[in-house]
């Protein structure tokens, strides 16, 4: 070919070609490509090589999400890491009138078997920890815990949850707690002996911690009607303790700590995994309750009280409160419903048709427990339980 | 010589939009879509990177990072119940009455937490790299995950026994690690020099560190008083006693925070002008440390006002919408925004997390990620770039666990 002609080649190309920059994945030379759509190819032709390249329209991908808006830059396909690089408008119109698809690079496919495959994995790990080995190890640990350990564990707890709470004491009102306290436990057989504590915090609760420390709050004491009440609750805590409820679930937090957290490290962080958490540990409870209801039934049978002012309690609050939450709620409810828990204390009363029992306090006791949180406190501060 | 520079070509709009969609859906999909949002960001800072006018790519995949973010959590899951096994058993007493083999395997594993840190840097180094082309050519890094972590453990005990005088030594050997295992297509990154070089942007923070403790510890020297041998703090400091070295001290342990900044800056310029690619490609990078500082500033100043803002407009639309919808007087508002209820105070609270979070990492994005690399772009140079002609593509590395570890444990890298 004579120079004349190359010139004129070239120079007739020129008029129809546009050109762009192309990487050819196999080395980083930047070379300089004219392209042009030739029936359902584009061609990419060396301006001085004239080595060629042709990509078919239909596998040419886009790359998404790119920072500069003056030039667009393609992949033949999925996977050749060769590039074309295009800043000329003409050579963009020239690609983007044809009717290629012109999909967004996504990469190598086929991740979604291996997906599947960590997705059911990280199920069965998660499940068979949360509901298997991390109950299991709870369950083992809290038979085998030494007793001074147990009760060290519940003094920590209780002073992580009533450490700033005042601790209310009155000498009658200690000898009046004790008095239902031996009258309910006399046949009970109880692996640690019982810490009775009062708080005065306004709310009806009471709560067992490990070590047999149950704690009454002084809101129980305010809305119960008759002693009975506070003794239905007193052996539902002490239910929970011979059961080793509160030891068991410790554990199983202690297990299961930063678990759930490592499913939404970064998103939702602590919120979330808090909820989940409860949502679990509610799950893992229910059972624990309707256990203990039933251990305090039989207690209070034994002690001559009808369990059924469990119900009488819970009926009362029912309609000071409303219902307890039920549906979605009660699923981060980690004691059944009270409607439930009313029916069986009714139903055990029936069973046992004991009538209305023999008053667990005389009035006088009564009195002095009641009032233990606006009484003089005891000269002995300890002296509880 | 020649060199070739590198632009940062992008909008900042634009990555504000991209970081605000993808921040929303990460939130709308309960933390799902947080791989996609990864993915299509770093895309977009990839892209914005442009040494000799060619865009950086990167070509890792969302699916590919779930599946290693799965990977990654059901290892941890089970170190981590072992971890707190043994830390049950040991607190309770338990010991006497487990078998001996669970004991001692559950007593080694808490010892593999800081480790496992650097592994988990190492193999999101890794696997980012991997995944970045640059002119149609792959980076790529050998494997060296766990010898990097005995390393990085045994350089940083060296490092805090020492007071930080073996720093620079801690920083040019792990340097030198990374550097010598990372490639651009079947070229070998080599890191040349010695530590000795980073003595001197270390010296402000050696001054003041150890300058701090001596005046501290000169102004204890001064009321402390001995009792049969143990050092006592007396009940009260005489007014005659001279605090001033107390407070200069602690003014220069402050400071030597700033300085510890300045010698990370500095060193990453000192490191990147000892590396060479291949044949003899050289590189530098003059990062200054002012500009850097005012940017982090700035950064926080914007990112402190737009969630001031935030949390005032959840309230404001939380109380609005009670006002307007739900029937309730001024009044009754007015003391609901002094007390509020709990749950409206649980919705509010919620949703201004919810929300913060968004905003946090919308501007941190645009205001702090956004100029921190265009800076370290802009100061970078490749000299010799002839020489990258000889260079060829390497193979795709595809298994690996895409930086799932570094996603669970929350390393803190930048992207
Ligand atoms: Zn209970």
């Amino acid at each position: 070919m004579s120079d004349a002609a190359i010139r004129n080649e070239a120079f007739a190309s020129k008029l129809a070609l546009t050109y762009a920059e192309f990487f050819d994945g196999v080395s980083p030379l930047r070379q300089r490509v004219s392209i042009r759509v030739n029936g359902d190819a584009l061609e990419l032709k060396n301006v001085e090589t004239h080595a060629e390249h042709r990509w078919p329209l239909s596998t040419i991908r886009t790359l998404s999400d790119q920072a500069s808006t003056e030039a667009m830059t393609f992949a033949p396909d999925d996977v050749n890491p060769a590039r074309l690089i295009v800043r000329e408008v003409g050579a963009m119109r020239a690609i983007l009138n044809t009717d290629a698809p012109l999909r967004p690079l996504t990469g190598r496919r086929g991740g979604f078997v291996r997906l599947g495959v960590m997705a059911t994995l990280a199920a069965a790990c998660f499940g068979g920890l949360l509901f298997g080995l991390i109950p299991w190890f709870a369950e083992t640990a809290a038979a085998r815990i030494p007793q001074e350990a147990e009760v060290l564990l519940g003094q920590q707890q209780y002073g992580l949850t009533y450490g700033r709470q005042r601790q209310c004491s009155s000498p009658d009102g200690d000898a009046a707690l004790r008095t239902m306290a031996a009258r309910l436990t006399e046949n009970a057989d109880l692996h640690v002996p019982l810490t009775l504590r009062v708080v005065d915090l306004p709310h009806v609760n009471a709560t067992a911690l490990p070590g047999g420390q149950v704690t009454i709050w002084s809101g129980l004491l305010t809305a119960a009607e008759r002693p009975e009440e506070v003794a239905a609750v007193l052996a539902h805590e002490i239910g929970h303790v011979a059961h080793r409820d509160p030891t068991r679930a410790q554990i199983r937090v202690m297990g299961s700590y930063g678990m759930i957290g490592l499913l939404f490290a970064d998103t939702f962080g602590t919120a979330t995994a808090a909820m989940v958490g409860q949502a679990l540990d509610a799950s893992y409870t229910r059972s624990a309750e309707a256990d203990a209801d039933a251990y305090s039934h039989q207690l209070l049978i034994e002690a001559g009280v009808s369990p059924d002012a469990l119900g009488s309690l819970f009926a009362r609050m029912e309609q000071q409160y409303g219902p307890s939450p039920d549906g979605l709620a009660s699923l981060l409810s980690t004691h059944p419903a009270h409607a439930d828990r009313i029916a069986a204390s009714r139903d055990a009363a029936a069973r046992a048709d004991i009538g209305a029992g023999t008053p667990i306090l005389s009035d006088v006791e009564w009195a002095a427990l009641r009032g233990i949180c606006t009484a003089a406190p005891a000269a002995d501060g300890e002296g509880k339980g | 010589m020649s060199v070739i520079r590198t632009d940062f070509e992008g909008d900042r709009g634009a990555l504000f939009l991209l970081a605000l969609k993808t921040g929303a859906l990460t939130l709308l999909t309960a933390g799902i879509y947080r791989f996609w949002a990864k993915t299509r960001l770093r895309r977009w800072y990839w892209s914005a990177v442009r040494p000799g006018g060619a865009p950086m790519e990167y070509t890792g995949t969302p699916l590919e990072k779930l599946s290693g973010f799965l990977f990654a959590i059901i290892v941890l899951a089970i170190l981590l119940a072992a971890t707190n096994f043994s830390a049950i058993m040991t607190s309770v007493n338990l010991l006497d009455e487990m078998p001996a083999v669970f004991t001692t395997i559950v007593a080694i594993i808490p010892l593999l937490t800081a480790p496992f840190f650097f592994y988990a840097r190492y193999r999101a180094r890794r696997y980012i790299l991997a995944r970045t082309h640059w002119r149609g050519i792959r980076f790529g890094m050998e494997p060296g995950a766990i010898g990097y972590a005995i390393r990085a453990c045994f350089l940083m005990a060296l490092t805090v026994l020492t007071g930080g005088l073996l720093w620079p030594l801690m920083t040019f050997r792990l340097e030198r690690f990374l550097t010598d295992r990372t490639w651009y297509g079947n070229a070998r990154f080599t890191q040349h020099g010695g530590f000795a070089r980073l003595y001197g942007p270390l010296l402000p923070f050696l001054v003041t560190f150890w300058g701090g403790i001596a005046l501290i510890g000169y102004f204890l020297a001064q009321i402390v008083t001995m009792e049969n041998g143990v050092p006592q703090l007396p009940e009260y400091v005489s007014s005659r006693t001279e605090t001033w070295p107390l407070w200069t001290g602690i003014l220069s342990i402050l400071l030597s925070v700033l300085c510890a900044f300045y010698y990370k800056v500095a060193a990453i310029g000192i490191l990147a002008s000892g590396k060479t690619l291949g044949d003899g490609i050289e590189f530098d990078l003059y990062p200054r440390t002012r500009r850097i500082l005012k940017i982090y500033f700035f950064g926080f100043h914007k990112t402190w006002i737009a969630s001031g803002l935030v949390q005032s407009a959840v309230a404001g639309l939380i109380f609005g919408a009670l006002w307007l919808g739900g029937g309730f007087s001024q009044e009754a508002i007015q003391a609901m925004i002094l007390n509020p209820p709990v749950n409206v105070a649980i919705v509010s609270s919620v949703l201004t997390f919810l929300l913060l979070r968004l905003v946090f990492g919308v501007f941190w994005h645009t205001f702090i990620t956004y100029p921190l690399i265009a800076h370290l772009a802009e100061t970078a140079e490749i000299h010799n770039p002839e020489l990258l002609n000889g260079i060829r593509q390497r193979d795709a590395d595809r298994r690996m666990d895409a930086g799932g570890f570094a996603e669970a444990l929350d390393t803190g890298a930048a992207f």
